[in-house]
């Protein structure tokens, strides 16, 4: 009876996904094994291919725009999740405090995602125009410079005055107190302006025309134009990345911040011995899924298109994509093939490295 | 403790820090909010402008300026008749008036006024335009009237008479054979010596030409609608297939359509299966299948993208919706449903299996009506991603120009439009209307997006 059962139940199991187990044999399993034996012959997308060994990877590793392409996805990658993690955990742990805007925090926070990249990407070459917005508003800080560097030492100047003055009746009374804050800003906007109108300070009068994207120029690791890719993906990344932070960090029982309130623990030592442990397995995940999706940079580039050189914007997925569609060119699927496995490699990589630490982790 | 030295009063100074905190957070809340949506607002604001490279950035243009809002709707009223969206049509008359100005003693000259022949942009609509203003306008001069102002300088503070003009201009439309067409625009352009200045006019200018002697604008009867959403009118009406004279914004959102509906529905089928089975029937294999489903989840798509591409091609699909439907991986939707089918009480199939049924049955008329939440967000997710995909679309469909999903239809009006001198009025408008659909979505089903997200997590 319990045998039938079982033999019933495997038949049904196998009825029941059979749809999707063809999708994925047809579209993933298939395609992978066919990326590989291309990756091995001299396939053009209409001859026959021949089997050549691994003279693709050779060539690959001897080919200066794969190693271009390597080391813009390698930097990108790192620095990209590098900072998105690190401005997404604190932002979740500033909203957690704010516990009546929660709601609307969400909505705020979510709307970037919801935009396709071709959208974002598309408003983004807008700003980064060499006439754009960006351009103006770097020109004017640059030519305001003395101005705004006056404000800051002028709210710098009262923030001190009111916070010595204020201590004097109570102690404790922080350097960075907002209250007294708002009031030095507003003295400081104040004489600023007075500065701006008596022209005591220069003010330049220079015309900036900024390339932020049409550049070769290397800064830190990565070409200009990645940069402000990357600005663009921080963007538009953070906000759900702090949103995954913030549910980890509604699940930290608030015990454990009474039991290191207990211990005269400051704030910011229960940020370092409860926060951040409680919160490995979620900051694992985010800096997974953060490499994961930046290594695969792709829409970004591909409209940027003819706004910048190839050489500044080509990431390792979108060399896979030239090299099987290149403008003017034959097709070269074999290292096209080639360099889609090791970003596939790649991939999996930092996949498993996660999956070791990430267990690690939970039983230490 | 040591309190007795300072007049200490704790519970002040503890209310105080927490009211520190607090604001503290407030600032870097409402700072990043004005960051993030304060980006999108400028950007819609620059969609809305004749030309969003404009330097110096202006925040105040007349298409955001209510007082020009019922101007232009006056002169739309006059031109066809129609406040809200303008033009040009039989029976159309408009009053018109520049106020040009220069000091007293130097001569005021009538400036020289046209309609001109002009062509609505760059790009593909200068091939489809064959109505022109410029063939029925008649602009005449109905009269002018003086008055004299004190202009102090600036710098030196000195005080000039300058004398002011304004001609009052009338454009009529005259129909030949009572055949006149309505036009959509009609454009309008003064010339004038540099001595003079123009001081004001019925409508603002839309730009200065020919180093500040030729006022130009682009359309003198606009409409209400006309003026605020002309960069929006523009780009549905001047990006047509030139072979068939179809409105390309509109197939692009139809096939953007069709794609993430056809996805849909494959995901629902493939997945709720596929879930079900995982979470409910043990038999062999089942923990083979359920290492792929993750396993696939972590390959990019460039890994398997030249073999799928082979696949459509071989099965002639290229350049058609049906084949970035079927390249989809449902691996993320089966997951969830996975996870919902085993949260879901076994006891209610128990009682069905002993009543008879057979597992479809009871998959069927039980389990999937039950599934209805589960089912709805992995729709919206489905329908989102579908909607927003740019690598299958680009790959797979390349032309004609009419058969593009919307983001790779972008990607065209920023080859078209969007160089260092463009027209990016219409790419940041077309970027706009892209996202309406899932603005809309996002709006209905803001509660079931947003928690999920949060409750979901990580898949």
């Amino acid at each position: 009876m319990k045998k039938a059962g079982i033999n019933h139940d495997t038949l049904t199991g196998w009825l029941f996904l059979a749809p999707f187990l063809v999708s994925l044999s047809v579209f993933f399993l298939w395609a992978i094994m066919r990326t590989a034996w291309f990756s091995l012959t001299d396939y053009d997308l209409f001859r026959t291919p021949n089997f050549i060994g691994l003279e693709n990877y050779a060539r690959l590793v001897s080919d200066d725009l794969f190693l271009t392409a390597l080391r813009n996805s390698i930097s990108f990658a790192t620095i990209v999740t590098a900072i998105q993690t690190v401005l997404a955990l604190l932002l979740a742990v500033l909203v957690n405090s704010a516990a009546r805007a929660k709601g609307l925090v969400r909505t705020v926070f979510y709307f970037p995602s919801i935009m396709s990249s071709a959208a974002m990407t598309l408003i983004f070459l807008w700003l980064f125009q060499r006439q754009g917005l960006m351009t103006s508003i770097a020109g004017n800080v640059a030519n305001l410079r003395w101005i705004i560097l006056s404000f800051f030492a002028l709210v710098a100047v009262v923030q001190v005055v009111q916070v010595t003055l204020a201590r004097r009746k109570y102690a404790e009374v922080s350097l960075f107190d907002p209250f007294f804050l708002i009031l030095s800003a507003g003295v400081g906007a104040a004489g600023a302006v007075f500065i701006r109108i008596n022209g005591w300070l220069p003010v330049y009068e220079e015309q900036f025309l900024i390339s932020w994207l049409n550049t070769k120029e290397v800064f830190l690791f990565m070409p200009r134009t990645l940069w402000s890719v990357a600005l663009m993906n921080i963007f538009t990344t953070v906000p759900t990345l702090m949103l995954l932070f913030l549910a980890g960090l509604q699940s930290i029982p608030s015990s454990l911040y009474d039991a290191a309130k207990m211990d005269g623990a400051t704030s910011i030592q229960s940020f370092f011995s409860v926060t951040l442990p409680s919160l490995t397995p979620v900051t694992f995940a985010v800096v997974t899924l953060g490499l994961i999706g930046t290594l695969q940079m792709f829409d970004q580039v591909a409209i940027l298109g003819a706004a910048a050189p190839l050489e500044s914007r080509i990431t390792l997925a979108y060399y896979t994509y030239y090299n099987t569609f290149p403008p003017g060119g034959s097709p070269n699927i074999g290292m096209a093939s080639a360099a889609a496995l090791t970003l596939g490699l790649l991939t999996l990589v930092i996949v498993f490295l996660q999956r070791q630490f990430g267990i690690k982790e939970r039983i230490g | 403790m040591d309190t007795t030295e300072r007049p200490l009063r704790p519970l002040n100074v503890l209310r105080r820090r927490q009211l520190a905190v607090l604001a503290w957070v407030y600032f870097v809340f409402i700072g990043l909010a004005t960051v993030i949506l304060g980006t999108f607002a400028i950007a819609f604001a620059a969609s809305l402008k004749d030309n969003p490279l404009e330097n110096p950035f202006r925040f105040i243009f007349p298409q955001i300026t209510p007082s020009v809002w019922i101007t232009a709707a006056d002169l739309g009223r006059q031109g066809a008749a129609d406040p809200w969206w303008g033009g040009f049509a039989p029976g159309g008359e408009l009053v018109f008036s520049l106020t040009y100005a220069a000091p007293a003693g130097v001569d005021l000259v009538t400036p020289e006024v046209e309609v001109p022949r002009r062509k609505p942009g760059s790009g593909l609509a200068a091939a489809i335009t064959t109505t022109f203003a410029s063939d029925y306008a008649l602009v005449e001069l109905t009269g002018t009237s003086d008055r004299f102002f004190v202009n102090a300088d600036m710098e030196t503070g000195q005080e000039t008479r300058w004398l002011a003009r304004t001609f009052d201009y009338k454009i009529s439309y005259e129909a030949q054979d009572d055949k006149g067409v309505r036009v959509e625009r009609l454009p309008f352009t003064a010339l004038a010596p540099r001595t003079q200045t123009l001081l004001e006019a019925t409508l603002p200018v839309t730009r200065m030409e020919r180093r500040g002697r030729v006022a130009s604008w682009n359309n003198i009867a606009p409409g209400a609608l006309g003026l605020i959403l002309n960069s929006y009118r523009r780009v549905i009406n001047e990006t047509v297939d030139l072979s068939t004279g179809d409105r390309l914004i509109f197939k692009w959102m139809g096939n953007s359509f069709q794609i993430a509906v056809g996805r849909v529905v494959l995901m629902i089928v493939l997945s709720s299966l596929a879930g079900y089975a995982l979470a409910r029937l043990r038999f062999r294999g089942v923990r083979l299948v359920f290492v792929l489903v993750i396993f696939s989840m972590t390959v990019p798509v460039q890994v398997t993208f030249i073999s799928n591409y082979l696949v459509v091609r071989d099965l002639g699909l290229l350049n058609s919706n049906w084949s970035v439907i079927m390249v989809m991986i449902a691996s993320v939707h089966v997951l969830l449903m996975k996870q919902y089918f085993e949260s879901f009480p076994r006891e209610i199939e128990e009682a069905a299996m002993v009543g008879g049924a057979n597992r479809f049955q009871i998959f069927l008329h039980i389990v999937l009506p039950n599934a209805k939440p589960a089912l709805i967000i992995n729709a919206i997710m489905a329908f989102q991603g579908a909607w927003n995909d740019f690598f299958w679309p680009f790959v797979l469909v390349t032309n004609p120009p009419s058969a593009l999903a919307m983001p790779v239809g972008l990607l065209s009006l920023r080859e078209s439009y969007g160089g260092g001198q463009g027209d990016w009025s219409l790419v940041l408008a077309g970027a706009f209307i892209s996202i309406v659909p899932v603005l809309i979505m996002f709006v209905l089903f803001q509660n079931y997006i947003v928690n999920n997200q949060v409750s979901e997590g990580i898949k």
